[in-house]
C-alpha cells in the first residue's frame, strides 16, 4: 500500500522521465534495469558502470559489479553509498520514495520509459547513447546495425502476420497452471514483435490461466522462459505432465524455450532474439 | 464520600525498584541502539564533509535518510511492542499479537481498499497523510472488535480459538488483498508483494511526523492504564467489582492498538513477531504487571526493530534485506517454543 | 445503613432465576444465604453486586439506588469474592493481593498500603507466599490469597465509619477444616469491624454457627429468613434439600441422612 501511497506523491516530483540529454557527468553509474546495462555495454561504455541491481544478469561480467538489489526494492542509502554521479533506471524502479529521495539529493536521476516494440528499444540505446555522450563513429555504426536488424526482423515478421499465427508466451509455472503475458505485458510485446499475435489476448497483465483456456486459446506455438523450465526435467515432461498437453503446440512439439531477459528485457538482446523466433514461426 | 474519593493527591505506581533498573536499563539500551543504527549503514559519513558543508551528500543522507529511518523504525518497533502487550492485556492470551491474530492484515486491507476505490477522488496529499491510515485504522479495529466478540468468555482457555479465529480474519484479509491485487495492474502487484514483507526504506520527514506525533499520543494516553489492565488479569467480572470500568478500558486498547498498528502498517507494511516477541522477553526478564510491561514492551520493542533495519540495512548491502524477513526469522522459532512451553504447563 | 433488596427479580427467558427477593443487609451483621444448587443464590450475588442488571425491583446501597453510584465509588464501598478465573501470566500471590488495593488517590491512605498488606496477608495465612507465582498454590491457597484480595479492597485507616459490605460466594469452598474456622472467625472480625457480610455457603452447621441472620433460598425465592434458630427447622428444611434432617439442640446440630 505504501507503494501506491508513494506513487501518488512522486507525481509532484520532478523526475527527469526519459530526459535524454547528455548527463553532466557519467563517470559513476548506477544501473537499475537489466536492458539499460545491456545497452551500455553494448555501447561499450561499461567502464562507467559503478553498480548494478540483479536483473542486470546480462553479459555475464555484470557479476562482477557491486549489486544494488532488485529493481524494485532499492536502498537509498545503498546506492548513495557508492557515490554515484549518475542513476540510470526502468520505469518499474523503485519503491517510488526511493526513488523520490534520490532525485531529491540533487542527484542526476535518468529514467527510461519503457515501449515495448522494436522503435522503443533503437530510442533506448539512442536516449543512452546521448545521455552517456557516445557519438563515436564506432557506436553510431553500431546503432546502424540494430537498425537494420530491426528492418529485418519487420520484413520477417510482415510474413508471419499474414499466416496468423498465435504464441503463448510462459513466464513460470504455478503448479501446474501456467503465468501467461496478457495484453500490455512486455510478453505480447515481444511476440507482436515476431508478427505473431498473442493468443492469450483476453486478459491484462500476467497471470495464472487454467487449463480449460489454455484449450480455448490452443496456440500454435509456446514459449517459456528458462526459469520457468527450472522445475522440468525437459520440454517433453513440460508438454506431457502439464496443462499443456491439450495444445496444439504440445502435439506437435511446438514448445521453446529461452532466457527470459533475451526476450522480456527490451535490450539490445531482444532484437536478435525475436528474430530467430519470427524464423521459427515463419517455416 | 466520592469528595473524599475523587482528589488526586498521591497515586501508588505498582512497579518494584528492580522493574525501574530494568526499564532505565531499556531507555539507555535505546538510545544507545539509536546512536548506532544513526552511525551504521551502508554509507559511510565523512565527519570532515558532515562539519564543513552543510550541503554535502554526507549531510543529507543523515539528515534525511538515516535519521528519519532509524525514528521511523523505533516507533513503529515500539507501537508493536505496545500494541502486543496491551492486546495480550485485554485478550488474557499471550500468543495475541497483531500479525497472527489478523489485526496487522486488516489494517493492510482497510489501506488497500481506499486505494484502489479512493485514491483518485480526494487531493493527494491528504490521501497520502490522512485517508490511508485512518483506514488502516478503521480496518485494525474491525479486527480487533471482532476478535473479542468471538473469543469473548473464554479467557485464559481461548487460546487456541483466538489463533483458529485470527487464521480466519488473515485469510479473509489476504483473499481481499489476493482479489485488489488481481485487479491492480503489473508493477502495483510486484509492489504489493515486496510490501507485505514490510521495510522502512524512504521513510522521509513529511510523511513521518504526523505519524510519529499521533503515536506519542496514543501511547501517552494507553500507559496510565496499566494497573487496569492488571486488574483485567482476575477475569471481567473481578475488574469490574474492582472498580474498572471495563467497556470503557476495552475500547481503549482497542482503539490505542489499532491506532498504532493501524498507522505502522500504512508507513511500513506488515512486520511479523515483534508484538509477539517483545512482551514476552520483557516478562521473562521482570514480571508480568503492566505498569513495567506497557513502558518495557515500547522501549524493548524500539531497540529490536532498529537492530533489525540495522541489519537489513547492512547485511547485503549496498542491497538491502526486507526487515520483515528478519523479524520473521528470529520470531517465528521463538513462536513455536512459545507453543511449546504453553503445551507443557 | 444497609444493602437493601426490594422485590429483585430477574428473568432470562421468561425463566424466574431471582423471584421478588425483599431482604436487607445490615452493617455489623452476617448473612447467609442457603438453599440447593439452581436456588438462585449466586445470581442474587450478582445481582446485587452489580455484575448482572435485575429485570425488575431496586437495589439500594444506604438508600442510594445502585444505578446511581458509580463504577469506582461501588468499589470502595463493597467487595466481592466469587469462584475466579485462571490467570494467563505469572503474578505473585502479593502483586494479586495489591490488586484489592483501589488507589483512592489520597497520602493518608497510601502510606498506609505496605503495612495493610502486611497484616491481611498474616490474617489470612498467606504471609509466607507472598513472592509465589499464583498459579503455583492449591486451590485452598488461592481462596485465601482471593479472600486477602477482598479484604484489602474494604481496607480503612482505624477509625474510619464509611459503610462497607462484602459479598462472599463459598468463601471455604477448597479450605482445610483449620483454615475454614480461620476465615470464618476473621469473616466475623470484620463484622465486628462494622461490615455488613453476605454469605453463600453449602454447609448448614457451618452457617449456623456463624451467621446472625439466614435466608432460605428455593428456586428463585426468598422462603423464609430469620435468627438461625428460628430459620433452621426440620420441616423447611427437608422441604428444601429433599433430605431427611434432625436438629439436635445442644449444642445446636443438624443431621441429614
Amino acid at each position: 500500500m505504501r507503494f501506491f501511497l508513494i506513487s501518488i506523491i512522486s507525481i509532484f516530483m520532478n523526475l527527469s522521465w526519459s530526459d535524454c540529454s547528455m548527463a553532466k557527468d557519467s563517470s559513476k553509474t548506477v544501473i537499475a534495469g537489466g536492458s539499460l546495462t545491456e545497452v551500455v555495454y553494448f555501447l561499450e561504455q561499461e567502464e562507467k558502470i559503478i553498480g548494478v541491481d540483479i536483473t542486470s544478469n546480462f553479459p555475464p561480467a555484470t557479476s562482477e559489479l557491486p549489486s544494488i538489489g532488485y529493481v524494485r526494492a532499492l536502498s537509498t542509502e545503498g546506492i548513495l553509498s557508492l557515490k554515484p554521479s549518475l542513476i540510470l533506471g526502468e520505469d518499474d524502479m523503485g519503491p517510488p520514495l526511493v526513488v523520490e529521495q534520490l532525485s531529491l539529493t540533487g542527484l542526476d536521476v535518468r529514467i527510461l520509459e519503457e515501449d515495448h516494440t522494436s522503435i522503443g528499444i533503437l530510442r533506448k540505446i539512442e536516449c543512452l547513447s546521448e545521455v552517456l555522450n557516445t557519438k563515436s563513429k564506432d557506436t553510431l555504426s553500431k546503432i546502424d546495425l540494430i537498425k537494420d536488424d530491426i528492418n529485418y526482423l519487420n520484413e520477417l515478421a510482415q510474413e508471419n502476420k499474414e499466416s496468423g499465427i498465435k504464441v503463448m508466451l510462459i513466464l513460470n509455472m504455478q503448479g501446474t497452471s501456467p503465468i501467461v503475458a496478457g495484453n500490455g505485458t512486455s510478453g505480447d510485446g515481444f511476440i507482436k514483435m515476431t508478427g505473431a499475435s498473442n493468443a492469450a489476448n483476453k486478459f491484462e497483465g500476467w497471470k495464472p490461466i487454467s487449463s480449460e483456456s489454455i484449450i480455448s486459446y490452443n496456440p500454435d506455438y509456446i514459449i517459456i522462459t528458462n526459469r520457468g523450465m527450472n522445475s522440468f526435467p525437459d520440454i517433453e515432461s513440460l508438454a506431457s505432465t502439464t496443462s499443456l498437453k491439450f495444445t496444439n503446440a504440445a502435439r506437435e512439439g511446438k514448445i521453446l524455450n529461452e532466457d527470459g531477459m533475451a526476450m522480456l528485457g527490451f535490450g539490445t538482446r531482444t532484437v536478435s532474439t525475436a528474430i530467430k523466433f519470427a524464423k521459427i514461426f515463419s517455416k | 464520600m466520592s469528595s473524599i474519593l475523587s482528589k488526586k493527591v498521591h497515586s501508588l505506581k505498582f512497579i518494584n525498584s528492580f522493574q525501574t533498573g530494568i526499564l532505565a536499563l531499556f531507555v539507555i539500551s535505546t538510545l544507545l541502539i539509536l546512536v548506532t543504527s544513526i552511525t551504521l549503514g551502508s554509507f559511510n559519513f565523512s565527519l570532515q564533509e558532515l562539519l564543513n558543508d552543510s550541503n554535502s551528500l554526507d549531510n543529507i543522507v543523515l539528515l534525511e535518510i538515516r535519521i528519519p529511518r532509524v525514528l521511523l523504525a523505533a516507533f513503529v518497533g515500539a507501537s508493536l511492542g505496545l500494541s502486543g502487550a496491551s492486546l495480550q492485556g485485554l485478550f488474557r492470551n499471550p500468543l495475541a499479537d497483531p500479525g497472527l491474530i489478523g489485526v496487522s492484515a486488516g489494517a493492510a486491507l482497510g489501506a488497500s481498499i481506499v486505494i484502489v476505490l479512493g485514491s483518485g477522488i480526494l487531493p493527494d496529499f491528504i490521501f497520502g497523510t490522512l485517508i490511508l491510515p485512518i483506514s488502516a485504522i478503521i480496518g485494525a479495529s474491525l479486527v480487533i472488535s471482532l476478535l473479542y466478540l468471538f473469543t469473548q468468555g473464554f479467557g485464559y482457555q481461548g487460546i487456541t480459538y483466538m489463533l483458529l479465529v485470527g487464521i480466519a480474519v488473515n485469510a479473509f484479509a489476504s483473499v481481499g488483498i489476493g482479489i485488489l491485487t488481481y485487479i491492480s495492474t503489473d508493477s502495483e502487484l510486484r509492489g504489493l508483494t515486496f510490501w507485505t514483507m514490510g521495510s522502512f526504506g524512504g521513510a522521509s520527514w513529511q510523511l513521518i511526523i504526523p505519524a510519529l506525533i499521533i503515536i506519542s499520543l496514543t501511547m501517552f494516553w494507553m500507559i496510565p492504564s496499566a494497573r487496569k489492565l492488571d486488574l483485567l488479569q482476575l477475569g471481567e467480572p473481578e475488574a469490574y467489582r474492582l472498580g474498572v470500568d471495563v467497556r470503557k478500558l476495552k475500547f481503549k486498547v482497542i482503539i490505542a492498538s489499532a491506532i498504532t498498528v493501524g498507522i505502522s502498517v500504512s508507513l511500513s507494511g506488515m512486520i511479523g513477531f515483534v508484538g509477539l516477541v517483545v512482551p514476552h522477553l520483557v516478562r521473562l526478564i521482570g514480571g508480568v504487571n503492566h505498569n513495567y510491561l506497557l513502558p518495557g514492551s515500547a522501549f524493548l520493542g524500539a531497540s529490536l526493530m532498529m537492530t533489525a533495519d540495522l541489519l537489513s540495512r547492512t547485511l547485503i548491502q549496498p542491497a538491502e534485506l526486507p526487515v520483515g524477513l528478519i523479524t520473521s526469522a528470529i520470531g517465528a522459532p521463538f513462536f513455536l517454543w512459545l507453543i511449546f512451553r504453553i503445551r507443557k504447563t | 445503613m444497609s444493602v437493601e433488596t426490594i422485590n429483585l427479580t430477574w428473568e432470562i427467558k421468561s425463566k424466574r432465576i431471582v423471584d421478588e427477593v425483599s431482604l436487607k443487609i445490615n452493617q455489623g451483621e452476617i448473612l447467609t444465604i442457603l438453599g440447593p444448587n439452581g436456588a438462585g443464590k449466586s445470581s442474587f450475588l450478582k445481582l446485587i453486586a452489580g455484575d448482572s442488571t435485575a429485570s425488575d425491583g431496586e437495589i439500594k446501597f444506604d438508600d442510594i439506588p445502585l444505578s446511581n453510584i458509580s463504577i469506582q465509588d461501588r468499589s470502595f464501598m463493597r467487595s466481592v469474592m466469587s469462584q475466579s478465573q485462571e490467570i494467563a501470566y505469572d503474578f505473585t500471590v502479593k502483586e494479586i493481593i495489591e490488586m484489592g488495593w483501589i488507589d483512592r488517590g489520597i497520602s493518608d491512605y497510601s502510606k498506609d498500603f505496605e503495612e495493610a498488606v502486611k497484616k491481611i496477608s498474616i490474617e489470612c495465612s498467606v504471609a509466607d507466599l507472598l513472592e509465589q507465582s499464583f498459579n503455583t498454590l492449591s486451590g485452598g491457597e488461592k481462596r485465601r490469597v482471593h479472600f486477602a484480595r477482598t479484604l484489602i479492597q474494604l481496607w480503612r485507616p482505624s477509625g474510619s465509619d464509611d459503610p462497607r459490605y462484602m459479598f462472599l460466594d463459598e468463601p471455604t469452598a477448597n479450605l482445610d477444616i483449620l483454615h475454614e474456622q480461620k476465615m470464618m472467625r476473621l469473616i466475623q472480625n470484620k463484622r465486628d469491624e462494622g461490615i455488613g457480610i453476605l454469605l453463600i455457603l453449602h454447609d448448614l452447621n457451618l452457617a449456623a454457627k456463624y451467621s446472625d441472620q439466614i435466608a432460605i433460598f428455593n428456586e428463585g425465592k426468598l422462603l423464609e429468613i430469620g435468627a438461625p434458630r428460628t430459620v433452621l427447622n426440620e420441616e423447611t428444611l427437608s422441604k428444601v434439600y429433599g433430605l431427611d434432617m434432625q436438629i439436635e439442640e445442644s449444642p445446636f446440630r443438624i443431621n441429614y441422612y
